[in-house]
């Protein structure tokens, strides 16, 4: 009689995965697959990841991708191919449909050997990046050695928060208004979100520091949304992306020989939240949480930090007196002190001097005294 | 009891030679790999399609988790089972045996090349070039299998709730073949012109249309041999079917004389669609499109569907229509019959609206489900299956009182349940015991277990009968 418990409602949910959306950033910098091309060239790296697609297609009958270039000038939708001939722009969060099914079905020719489905996503992807290679023009490549992903990373994550809505269940009211689902997707449905979404960065650019704040703001956006971020990391080498993986629970690999990447892109990163589970997943091991300036996008152990935005600064003297990142002023030159591994002593000077009002102090009553003075 | 578990249980029985014919064909492994394989099993074959050598079994080893050993168990059978992994022991020069898994080398190749879209093996069918007015509209594929396969639920729903003949247009004639496909898969009982659903026969109503649709292919698959077919052709087609697109035609050119057979039959399930029996083409429908995916397909069709103008009468089973209240009292926002029928079955229905008809679920009208052989489980999977886009909000989708009181109804009757099975016992040692009680566990066959009488009860046995006989050597 004892089975009678309802404490199996759930089972009937819970036996099949749920679906997952698997969103690639794939970094386009043609200044670093010049560099590469001697071991593994672009269209290597694209048909290991057309398959690799087509594997994660094949894993879960529900399964979507999104693949995003993210370029020297702009980040673009690889797949799906954003409705109607707009120019695609990364500031473009309009109306993308998701399924690409009617825009891809007049183009694409039919092939008996394959299945279906892949063939509408490789026709896409190969035709919207060979869009996007043309378009490059040369001014776009030496204006800046490096790569947007930022906004590659802002376009996946907004993308997912929209599939994700659209794969909870819906009601008649909701979908008349798209706003209120919006508002409590928030509160009421996470409970059984059944889409479960992770994004991978195919890296081969080096230096990040320039976007280390929509970066980091996209980083912050996925850790709260349980987004893990994998990073295969091809070339380069950037903390940035490391501490990306880390916070979110990421995957993090930097093959040792990228000629092999259809293997580790099968062994390290086809797994997907569910399978994760019960295996044991490469990460980046020692990560360096160290940040990068923002001056001089210098490493640095002990920095500046801007107060308002928290920008980092290895040197105290910035023009103006202003923040060179949000234009708030900034005088660092008051808060030199000496050698941080000092501030413990100093700390007992003041406290005898100032009779123990500090503020931060547990015992101390935070109304009584002055608040300490700067100087 | 989910739809591709029930393929993957028929599969399984199959031997390793009808498994080695299926692997020929790119569009059936990967058929077979997007659904029959659970999950953790589709990463490890992804894994090791493209490794250069064997897996050694350390590696696999040290790849899991400790709280994941379980599902590496399952996930190994199953690939076992299908002869999709083979296993290699080496012996070193030291004495140490080490176990290497590598792929069915049938398989691989099949895989990747479905994987990369290469070979010529045009197993993913030939598209027809047929255009412009010829075309079947998607709209029109949809009500035609949503009909045919209705009419098959209704024949065999409808006498026994006495509302046959009642139709506007549901009753329509079901094909001689089908009928005695559903005699012989024991759905119906046929006395004379009385025609009465048996137990399976509810069983068979209740589940998902994804369900069902499989449930009589096997019985179909079950009798190919019977009627002159080969089984591995007849799978094969059906894999194939899985993997086409709804709205498209197909030549029939391509196919063999079994499959061309096997198309007459299926056109009258509704699985494909002709033009007529001498057509050239063929129209796979959502029925067929959508074999090869899971019964979680039901919700997202309904999403798919809301690009069709208008919805059809008789769609309802496509979408959810049915409130329960904790009550009891029950809503159905339907005006198709075979929907109000199955209700019926277990429900006290008291009032009929032109789009609604509302009734109360009783301890009567329960128990009288329960003798008739339906299942509290299965009602309580049809209400879930059918439930109000309103109810699906809500975390539990039927309300948890309503939940138990169907169940505790259901074990008024009947207290004892079975499963067949093996007792393992007579152990000769408590270390022996405990090993092979271990094992068991740990490949999810186990189902009770005396430690003090040392003797456990098994479900499968042949993973153990292997187990014991690789420990004797």
């Amino acid at each position: 009689m004892n089975a009678i418990d309802g404490t199996d409602r759930h089972i009937k949910q819970e036996d099949a995965p749920p679906p997952s959306l698997l969103s690639i950033v794939l970094d386009t910098n043609p200044h670093a697959w010049a560099h590469l091309s001697s071991t593994l060239p672009l269209h290597a790296c694209i048909s290991a990841l057309l398959v690799f697609i087509n594997a994660h297609l094949a894993s879960g009958n529900a399964n979507e991708v999104a693949v995003i270039a993210s370029h020297t000038h702009k980040a673009a939708w690889l797949y799906p191919t954003p409705k109607g001939n707009r120019p695609t722009h990364s500031t473009s969060n309009g109306a993308i449909d998701i399924d690409g099914e009617e825009a891809g079905r007049s183009g694409i020719q039919d092939n008996p050997n394959k299945y279906r489905p892949f063939a509408m996503v490789e026709t896409d992807i190969l035709k919207n990046l060979e869009k996007l290679l043309a378009e490059t023009k040369e001014t776009h490549l030496s204006s800046t050695p490096t790569t947007l992903i930022g906004g590659a990373l802002s376009l996946a994550l907004s993308y997912i928060s929209k599939s994700t809505i659209l794969a909870s269940p819906l009601d008649l009211s909701t979908a008349e208004n798209p706003l209120s689902s919006l508002a409590d997707s928030e509160t009421s449905h996470t409970a059984r979100v059944p889409l479960t979404s992770r994004i991978l960065i195919v890296s081969v650019s080096g230096d990040l520091a320039n976007q280390y704040i929509p970066v980091m703001n996209s980083i912050f956006a996925a850790q709260r949304k349980r987004i893990p971020i994998d990073i295969l990391k091809l070339a380069g080498d950037t903390v940035l992306l490391q501490q990306a993986s880390d916070a979110t629970g990421g995957v993090y690999v930097k093959p040792e020989r990228p000629e092999g990447l259809l293997q580790y892109l099968m062994m390290a990163f086809l797994p997907d939240a569910t399978a994760r589970r019960s295996l044991v997943m490469p990460s980046a091991g020692g990560v360096d949480f160290r940040a990068a300036c923002f001056c001089h996008r210098k490493v640095v152990d002990v920095g500046y930090v801007c107060s308002i935005c928290l920008s980092i600064f290895c040197e105290p003297n910035l023009p103006d007196n202003l923040c060179l990142t949000c234009g708030s002023y900034l005088s660092l030159r008051n808060a030199i002190t000496p050698a941080p591994a000092l501030i413990a002593k100093k700390k007992k000077k003041k406290k005898k001097i100032g009779g123990g009002t500090d503020s931060a102090t547990p015992g101390g009553t935070p109304a009584g005294g002055g608040t300490p003075m700067h100087s | 009891m989910s739809s591709s578990s029930q393929a993957l249980e028929y599969l399984e029985q199959q031997p390793l030679k009808t498994h080695t014919k299926l692997y020929e064909q790119p569009s059936t492994v990967l058929a077979i790999f997007r659904c029959m394989l659970p999950h953790l099993a589709k990463t490890l074959v992804m894994a090791m399609l493209y490794m250069t050598g064997p897996f050694p079994a350390d590696d696999l080893d040290a790849w899991f988790r400790a709280d994941g050993k379980k599902d590496k168990g399952k996930a190994l059978t199953v690939l076992d089972r299908l002869h999709i992994m083979t296993t290699a022991v080496a012996v070193a020069v030291t004495g140490a045996r080490t176990t290497t898994y590598g792929l069915a080398p049938r398989f691989a190749t099949s895989l990747r090349e479905a994987l990369t879209g290469g070979g010529s093996h045009r197993s993913f069918g030939v598209p027809a070039s047929t255009t412009g007015a010829e075309r079947v509209t998607v709209h029109f594929l949809e009500q035609y299998a949503t009909k045919q396969w209705e009419n098959i639920l209704f024949y065999m729903v409808g006498s026994t709730v006495g509302l046959a003949g009642g139709g506007e247009g549901v009753g329509g004639e079901v094909g001689e073949g089908t009928k005695a496909l559903l005699k012989m898969g024991e759905f119906i009982h046929i006395a004379g012109r009385n025609v009465r659903i048996t137990k399976k026969g509810f069983e068979f109503v209740l589940r998902d249309t994804n369900a069902q649709v499989w449930s009589l292919l096997i019985v179909y698959l079950q009798n190919a041999p019977a009627l002159g077919m080969s089984e591995t052709d007849v799978l094969s087609f059906l894999f194939l079917l899985g993997s086409l697109s709804i709205g498209q035609d197909y030549t029939t050119s391509t196919l063999s004389p079994t499959q061309l057979q096997m198309l007459e039959d299926l056109s009258a399930f509704g699985i494909v669609y002709r033009p007529s029996s001498t057509s050239p083409s063929f129209y796979p429908t959502r029925l067929a499109v959508t074999l090869t995916s899971d019964s979680g397909s039901l919700q997202q069709r309904s999403t798919t569907t809301t690009t069709t103008p208008k919805e059809t009468r008789g769609s309802a089973t496509e979408k959810g229509f049915i409130i329960i209240e904790t009550n009891y009292r029950l809503y159905a926002y339907t005006n198709s019959l075979l929907s109000i029928a199955i209700l019926s079955l277990f429900t006290k229905l008291t009032t009929r609206f032109p789009n609604l008809v509302s009734g109360k679920l009783t301890r009567d009208s329960i128990s009288r489900a329960v003798k008739l052989g339906i299942s509290s489980a299965q009602i309580i999977s049809y209400l879930q299956a059918h439930a109000h886009p309103q109810m699906m909000r809500n975390t539990t989708i039927l309300p948890p009182t309503v939940m138990d009181q169907i169940r505790l109804w259901e074990y008024e009757g009947e207290r004892v349940e079975t499963t067949s099975g093996y007792v393992m016992k007579e152990f000769e040692s408590e270390k022996e015991y405990r090993d092979l009680v271990e094992y068991a566990e740990s490949l999810g066959v186990l189902v009770w277990r005396s430690d003090a009488r040392r003797c456990f009860f098994v479900d499968q046995i042949d993973q153990i009968g292997t187990y014991l006989q690789r420990k004797k050597k």
